[in-house]
């Protein structure tokens, strides 16, 4: 008898409209136990086309806990240049953090969602994509609406600790959390804290959600949208 | 200015040294594909797999009872470290993987200590990594032993071992039976 497999529903968004990023992203695609490898390069299972993608930007990899049944997955940061961040959680060339049952990944200014529906195969999985026109994660409404009932008229004086709207990179819109729990990196801070993007040094550089630099991230101002 | 002097800092590699033994090595040729005392260089986010298929595995084994991908190792890196840790995965249906105390079933994985003996089989091998300082490459290097890595005493198959919170190096290698934890039971 077959056993179902575990299937991955991804769904995928760039803020760049119309172009061409997810191109060759299949709707369905089923892999072996290898880990899936996600970047710009051709041998890509997972192919995007974002000139600051590296070659092989990350890897799902399925793997089995010890007494567990059902495949689980690591994700593994393979650029060395910049981030990619799961759940809030920075990970830098070669570092890898288990997935859980939904995870927010964000790399190279990509917004990627990740639900995991265990399966009882061993032998495969499926990802399932869909391409989302609009932003999969984004801060939450109501945070933003306490920040516009505060912010003067004039621009917040120098030192001011008033966040300016906007100023975050995130678009507004309605979201809904599902998995809020943060998860901070060790030693990582608790505010978003944006500059102009600079050119990427890769190494030791500070990374961003959207390829900027930054200092820190904020877990938990991120949710689903 | 010379080369020397402008050349790149060069990084110390991270180091494995798998030291690998079978009972029937001298016989049946089952290591002939694989390049004893020959350092090779890989990049370290290769998954380095070891079975019978050529095709598909870095390190393979001229024996029909090796799975076709038997195991795999792997670097990575822990956060706030500057070292590559190693982690292997059973990628074998049929056959478990002993690590240090532990046998991994299909698909499990684990982090090996510095020092391990890794077991499927009849075959053991060692596996010692020396940490180094670059995060591109890391250096593989196998030796064949002449004789066999861990004493087989009290070490039946089938019998189940312990878990243990352990510490790989003090299980393994170890010629005493006093010293192996399944003894105490």
């Amino acid at each position: 008898m077959e056993r179902p497999l575990t299937v991955l529903r991804m769904s995928l968004y760039h803020p760049t409209q119309g172009s061409a990023v997810f191109a060759t992203v299949p709707q369905r695609l089923q892999h072996d136990t290898s880990p899936l490898l996600v970047g710009r390069g051709l041998g890509s299972h997972l192919q995007l086309h974002l000139p600051g993608l590296s070659r092989q930007h990350l890897s799902l990899e399925p793997y089995r806990e010890q007494g567990g049944a059902l495949l689980a997955f690591s994700l593994k940061a393979l650029s060395r240049r910049g981030c990619v961040w799961v759940n809030g959680l920075a990970l830098r060339f070669l570092e890898q953090v288990p997935l859980g049952t939904v995870n927010r990944v964000i790399f190279a200014g990509i917004q990627m969602v990740v639900h995991v529906e265990g399966g009882t195969s061993l032998e495969a999985f499926v990802c399932c994509f869909h391409v989302s026109p609009s932003p999969l994660i984004c801060r939450p409404q109501a945070e933003e609406t306490d920040e516009w009932e505060d912010i003067p008229e004039e621009p917040p004086a120098p030192g001011s600790e008033q966040p300016v709207p906007g100023h975050v990179g995130f678009p507004h819109g309605p979201s809904q959390a599902v998995d809020s729990s943060p998860e901070p990196r060790p030693g990582g801070g608790t505010e978003i804290q944006l500059q102009r993007e600079a050119a990427d040094s890769g190494g030791g550089a500070p990374c961003s959600p959207h390829g900027h630099r930054e200092h820190s991230m904020a877990e938990t101002g991120l949710e689903l949208s | 200015m010379s080369s020397f002097e402008d050349a790149d800092t060069e990084e110390t590699v991270t180091s494995l040294r798998v030291t690998i033994y079978h009972p029937g090595q001298m016989q049946g040729g089952i290591f002939q594909s694989i390049r004893f005392s020959n350092p090779e260089k890989l990049p370290s986010s290769e998954v380095v797999k070891f079975g019978r298929n050529s095709t598909v595995c870095h390190y393979t084994f001229q024996d029909k009872q090796v799975s076709r991908v038997q195991f795999s190792l792997q670097l990575f890196k822990k956060f706030d470290s500057s070292v590559l840790s190693l982690e292997i995965k059973n990628m074998s249906r049929r056959t478990g993987l002993l690590v240090g105390g532990m046998e991994l079933g299909y698909l499990n994985k684990v982090e090996l200590p510095s020092r391990c003996v890794v077991r499927f089989g009849e075959y053991q091998l060692l596996v010692e990594k020396q940490d180094g300082e670059s995060l591109e490459f890391f250096e593989t290097l196998f030796t064949m032993s002449p004789r066999p890595l861990l004493q087989e005493q009290g070490w039946p198959a089938g019998k189940p071992t312990p878990e243990l919170c352990w510490s790989a190096q003090s299980t393994c290698l170890s010629a005493c039976p006093t010293e192996m934890d399944e003894n105490e039971y």
